[in-house]
């Protein structure tokens, strides 16, 4: 222990020196030169920097000194007590000036004063630990864990600290030590390897020297180089102009990549602290239908507005609907089926939504393995991609409404208002209707024969559309380039609203382009497009989705996704040996010992089958999931009348779930009296179990108890099965849970509460007052878990009629032996306060 | 203990004494026979810097330093709570000026005593389990910090009685917090420490006006919105076991655990993400026998030097600010036996009070060098 720096250097160079190096003497010699200089350095960076430290707080104290000496000059008459007893002390206890000797003995005075003020007493709160309020569950945060952590206890009773290296498994899985290199090595690293050329001998002795293995120091060997030449190249070249264009060229799905990772889609907002982040994205298969409105019921939305254009020129619409037609009457030729080329205000959802099934998947499927081929062939198939969609949608409208060809092929050249989509539409519907009864397989060999025809006329016909549209239209902006993210941001905009370019340009170009613009864009949209997955605009609006996932699927660089998948939150599931808690925490075990299962929502498309991960689990699809509201797996609520949704005969109270009024008919929830100031009261034939929901929850109180410690108080009255309130804590898996048991044991004092097959709920350092409702095995309250919108809460409800300002209890259920030994006393006691007024033995010396 | 890697090491202050000063026992007290947890001097009120107040038991007891070696016993204060057991005092004054001496302890309740009137001023009661350290504000001395073992920091203004902020939550300390201290010259800024192993800092500079809407707030104490600083802006783990004292020493920190010496570091925040940083240990000053926890070190008022007792009675005597740290002196004496739980040195460092777990009191007295 006795030892300076240098000391300890000169030990440390003897002992290596000792050390028989079969590497080159040179080399050890040399590495133990710059290990001794690179200490010196480091005293004398150490003594610079307690020196300048040291001036520093000279002048704090000095400044200290002068609020100390300065502020009170004069002695006021509240403190002449204390001048006076400087001038009369109680007693003077005499020592020695000169001081006494180490072995002499030294007289003790006895300080006994006579007189002592007292402080009167004052009565001390029950003891708890400070916690936070939560007013919904919070999962928990990864450095919250005390799973792998050691933790140090000391004995209340005994004497000292005791370390508690927490038992078998507990024991951290030590992975290989990283070694992390300090500025001084990384100095040694460059200096040996300048000097002495990085082969194997070289960085086999430093990584000896060093204790780090040989790849780590050649890897840290190459990063220091790099950032050494790094350094040297900025400091040639100067600093990169700041481009403030850069995040246009950047792709909307990684600027979108922070939006899915931090917008929870369940709870409508950012940071969610009870979902977490990076979800798992599931985009549903039923899209809201886009708001739309016709053109001709729309006002202009600004002075560039494209309607203006019509209104004024009437320009940028014709040349489109003259090409329209050309292609309509080309391919009318072909066809036996007339074709109108009317009705150009036909939208998509004009068609009603229809499913595409299984089959029709794998056909797609087998369609889309045309991608693969060169370029010139990518648009077309995947034109071709769309337009068997449609035809596919046609297919299934064909069998249920048993409609004539006629019928659909008028409807395919409503909808398909632009370019050369429409050929391939066509001919995909003369191809269909015998397909319609032959099946699947005979379909994609037709359709492959059908591709390979279509090619030739579909790149003449875009020549020749591509070449009229340059010719004729006006192009009102052509200089305006349009960059990457606009682009993606104007596709993102057809999803949403349609062909409509004012509220495009109005709520996802606004100040980038204008509405004119837009509109032009929309119209050479098929041609001018790079990307193979723009099928024009028209099959967006649509296919009801669909596309809109294959379109987010082509575009979302794997790399985010990878991403995206490392950062989600932990593992959900492990395998928790369920031999029972070993420690004790609250449960609700409704009779039945089954624990509610964790829903999280499933990514189907469509159909659940058998890889749905909620049929696995063994939950209900939700809302949340993806698959259509006809899932087998769905909850489908409840059809009670008004107001009787508080008994068993409610499907949904009977699962132990709440009304949700997304799901459930005739549950709904009214705005309220117009105050802001109380939820609205239940009744008048409101459902009366979506009380969590709505957080109509009672006044709870916090006090100390009539019993132990502290404890939870009504407000004001309630009757039988009213709700009080929820019982909210961070969301900690049962791991976590067995851990902090134990912890909490020692303190005689938990707050955990099972929630389902993952979740243990923890109010210890972050809950509601509810917490503090004491056990009682004769209670005036129950809990009860809830599924509210997919998430499981605890709902604490009155057993009975309660008076206002009475105390709530509730049976904890603990398991048959893990009740507390305070819980088998009549009444419960959340710590055992005797224990702690002994003083402070435990800070005794542990010999 | 850790490994220091290359350029790294800290700088180890030897143990072998500079007798650059020479302390002797001028004077011996026994406080009845309950241990002494806490001695300090005042260091609020020039008038009153060789005030000195101890703690122990239910007993607050104030006393002054005079020439010769002699003690003058000024005031003494008993709880009726025969349960109290006091664990710190701190001194702290109004903004006319009234000493106050503030102590806590096993309760929990935080003791305003007026020491001008020798009542009773406040009692506050808020915190949910005993206290471990209370320090004042030197800038602003009627503003003082509490360390709970309820795992919470709470600041609060003597003079009107409010809690102002309570630093736990999300990211406040995960067992007793054993000590906290004031930046000597950063008003918003603390440090506190406690049985999780980690030092944290804290800064209120957000919530600056809460502190200075205390001083004005005139309706009930209860009424004040009290926040919650739940983050802190950098947390260390520099400890590998219960960190039971930690003080700044201008921007940087000294702190303890139960290893056998007190660490010098500094805290390297990065700016951009608060909570994250890294600590560079620049000096180590070793103290042997001092490895049961509870043991806290006091500096003189212009942190030249540190002094700290330990298990076996001895005091050793740092000088804090010289690279590499120098051992001013060991001081022991026969009969000093008995665990020293706190010193306290006086403002020039002459005097170095010591109080121990046996309820003696020890005055040592730095001899003029002959």
């Amino acid at each position: 222990m006795v030892s300076k720096a240098s000391d300890a250097a000169a030990k440390f160079r003897r002992s290596h020196g000792e050390q028989p190096s079969d590497v080159v003497g040179t080399l050890s010699h040399k590495m133990h030169q710059i290990k001794k200089q690179i200490q010196a350095e480091r005293i004398v960076s150490v003594k610079e920097k307690v020196e300048k430290n040291a001036k520093k707080l000279e002048d704090h104290v000095l400044k200290i000194l002068s609020t100390a000496s300065s502020s009170f000059t004069e002695e006021n008459g509240s403190a002449r007590m204390f001048a006076r007893r400087i001038e009369h002390p109680l007693c003077k206890l005499s020592g020695l000036a000169q001081g006494y000797g180490d072995k002499d003995h030294v007289n003790f005075h006895e300080v006994s004063s006579p007189s002592s003020s007292k402080l009167p007493h004052t009565e001390k709160l029950p003891p708890y630990t400070t916690w936070i309020f939560l007013d919904r569950n919070q999962r928990m945060a990864d450095d919250q864990s005390v799973v792998g952590r050691r933790r140090i206890y000391y004995d209340q009773h005994g004497s000292e600290a005791l370390i508690c290296s927490d038992s078998e498994e507990e024991i951290p899985e030590t992975e290989e030590e990283k070694h992390e290199f300090s500025p001084g090595e990384d100095k040694l690293l460059s200096m040996v390897f300048q000097e002495y050329g990085q082969n194997e001998e070289v960085t086999k002795s430093v990584s000896h020297f060093i204790g780090a293995s040989t790849l780590e120091i050649q890897d840290r060997y190459n990063t220091v180089k790099e950032k050494n030449q790094e350094k040297n190249d900025t400091k040639g070249s100067g600093e990169f102009g700041s481009d403030n264009g850069v995040w246009l060229s950047k792709g909307l799905s990684a600027a979108l990549d922070s939006f899915d990772n931090l917008f929870c889609r369940r709870c409508m907002m950012f940071d969610c602290r009870l979902h977490g982040c990076s979800q798992p994205l599931v985009f549903p298969t039923e899209k809201q239908l886009y708001w739309s409105e016709h053109d001709e019921d729309r006002k202009p939305c600004s002075d560039h507005c494209y309607l203006r254009l019509i209104t004024g020129k009437n320009l940028p619409e014709d040349p489109n609907a003259d090409s329209v037609h050309k292609m309509k009457t080309r391919s009318s030729e072909r066809e036996s089926t007339p074709a109108s080329p009317n009705a150009e205000e036909h939208t998509a959802h004009d068609v009603p939504a229809m499913k595409i099934d299984h089959e029709n998947l794998a056909k797609r499927k087998a369609m889309k393995q045309t991608d693969t081929e060169p370029h010139d062939l990518v648009m077309v198939s995947d034109d071709f991609n769309a337009s068997c969609k449609k035809q596919k949608r046609l297919a299934a409208l064909d069998a249920e409404s048993g409609s004539t060809n006629e019928i659909q092929v008028q409807d395919c050249n409503f909808s398909a208002k632009s370019s050369h989509l429409d050929v391939g539409l066509h001919k995909k519907i003369e191809l269909q209707i015998p397909t319609n009864n032959s099946g699947s397989a005979s379909y994609d060999e037709s359709g492959d024969i059908v591709r390979d025809e279509q090619e030739d006329d579909m790149e003449v016909l875009e020549l020749k559309q591509f070449s009229e549209s340059t010719g004729q239209i006006e192009r009102v902006s052509s200089s305006s380039e349009w960059k990457l993210m606009e682009k993606e941001l104007y596709m993102k905009g057809l999803e949403i609203f349609g062909r409509n370019s004012c509220l495009i340009a109005r709520n996802l170009l606004s100040g980038l382009k204008s509405c004119m613009e837009v509109s032009t864009y929309m119209h050479e949209g098929g041609v001018s497009m790079p990307h193979g997955s723009v099928v024009g605009p028209s099959s967006f609006t649509e296919d009801n989705g669909k596309t809109d996932t294959d379109h987010t699927d082509q575009e979302m660089p794997t790399k985010s996704r990878l991403i995206r998948r490392r950062g989600k939150a932990r593992k959900l599931k492990y395998s928790w040996k369920s031999a029972g808690h070993p420690s004790i925490w609250k449960r609700i075990a409704d009779g039945k010992n089954q624990s509610c299962k964790q829903y999280t929502p499933c990514g189907c498309q469509s159909m659940c089958g058998k890889q749905c991960s909620c049929l696995h689990n063994g939950t209900c699809c939700e809302k949340y999931c993806g698959c259509s509201k006809s899932c087998k797996n769905r909850f489908r609520g409840c059809h009670c009348a008004k107001s009787q949704c508080r008994s068993r005969q409610c499907p949904c109270f009977a699962a132990g779930r709440e009304c949700d009024p997304d799901v459930c008919r005739n549950c709904w929830v009214s705005c309220g009296d117009g105050t802001l100031e109380e939820p609205p009261r239940q009744g008048d034939g409101q459902c009366g179990n979506m009380r969590l929901l709505l957080r109509q929850q009672q006044r709870i109180l916090l006090a100390k108890s009539d019993v132990a410690g502290w404890g939870a108080f009504l407000k004001n009255s309630v009757n039988k099965n009213d709700y009080l309130g929820e019982y909210t804590g961070e969301l900690i898996s049962h791991r976590e849970a067995d851990k902090r048991g134990k912890i909490y044991d020692r303190a005689n004092s938990s707050f955990l509460f099972d929630l389902n097959d993952q979740y243990v709920l923890d109010a210890y350092r972050k809950g509601d007052k509810l917490k503090f409702a004491n056990h009682s095995s004769n209670p005036n309250c129950y809990a009860k878990v809830m599924l509210v919108a997919g998430d499981h809460r605890v709902g604490i409800f009155a057993k009975e009629h309660i008076e206002a300002s009475e105390e709530l209890f509730y049976d904890y259920r603990y398991g048959p032996d893990q009740a507390p030994a305070w819980a088998r006393k009549p009444e419960g006691c959340k710590r055992d306060d005797s224990s702690v007024s002994q003083g402070r033995a435990k800070k005794h010396q542990s010999h | 203990m850790a490994k220091f890697s290359l350029g790294s090491e800290p700088v180890v202050g030897s143990l072998t004494p500079s007798k650059k000063r020479e302390y002797r026992v001028t004077n011996r007290l026994q406080e009845g026979k309950r241990p002494l947890y806490a001695v300090v001097f005042n260091f609020i009120d020039s008038r009153y810097f060789n005030v000195f107040a101890t703690v122990g038991g239910n007993r607050v007891t104030v006393y002054q330093c005079l020439e010769g070696g002699v003690i003058a016993v000024l005031q003494s204060y008993i709880d009726e709570d025969k349960e109290e057991s006091f664990y710190t005092v701190s001194w702290a004054c109004n903004t006319d000026g009234t000493p106050f001496a503030v102590a806590g302890g096993i309760n929990g309740i935080i003791r305003v005593i007026d020491a001008g009137t020798e009542k009773i001023h406040k009692s506050f009661v808020g915190h949910g389990d005993s206290i471990n350290e209370i320090r004042t504000q030197p800038l602003k001395p009627s503003l003082v910090v509490s360390a709970s073992k309820d795992e919470s920091v709470r600041l609060w203004n003597v003079q009107t009685g409010i809690c102002i902020l309570i630093f736990a939550g999300a990211g406040g300390h995960r067992n007793e917090v054993l000590s906290v201290d004031f930046h000597p010259s950063d008003i918003y800024r603390i440090a506190s420490c406690g049985m999780d192993n980690t030092v944290k800092i804290w800064s209120m500079k957000e919530f600056w006006t809460y502190v200075e809407k205390s001083f004005t707030w005139t309706d009930l104490p209860s009424k004040f919105p009290t926040k919650y600083v739940q983050f802190p802006v950098f947390i260390a783990s520099v400890h590998s076991n219960y960190v039971d004292c930690n003080r700044w020493l201008g921007d940087f920190i000294l702190s303890k655990s139960v290893d056998n010496e007190i660490v010098l570091w500094e805290p390297k925040m990065k700016e951009q993400s608060p909570g994250e940083g890294t600590v560079d240990i620049l000096q180590k000053y070793p103290v042997p026998e001092c490895d049961i926890w509870f043991i806290k070190f006091s500096c003189d008022f212009h942190y030249n030097a540190a002094a700290i007792g330990n298990r076996e009675g001895k005091i050793y005597v740092w000088e804090l600010q010289s690279s590499p740290p120098v051992l001013i002196a060991r001081l022991s004496h026969t009969q000093s036996k008995s665990p020293i739980r706190q010193t306290a040195m006086s403002f020039e460092g002459s005097t170095i009070l010591s109080c121990c777990e046996d309820g003696t009191i020890w005055r040592w007295d730095a001899m003029a060098t002959s």
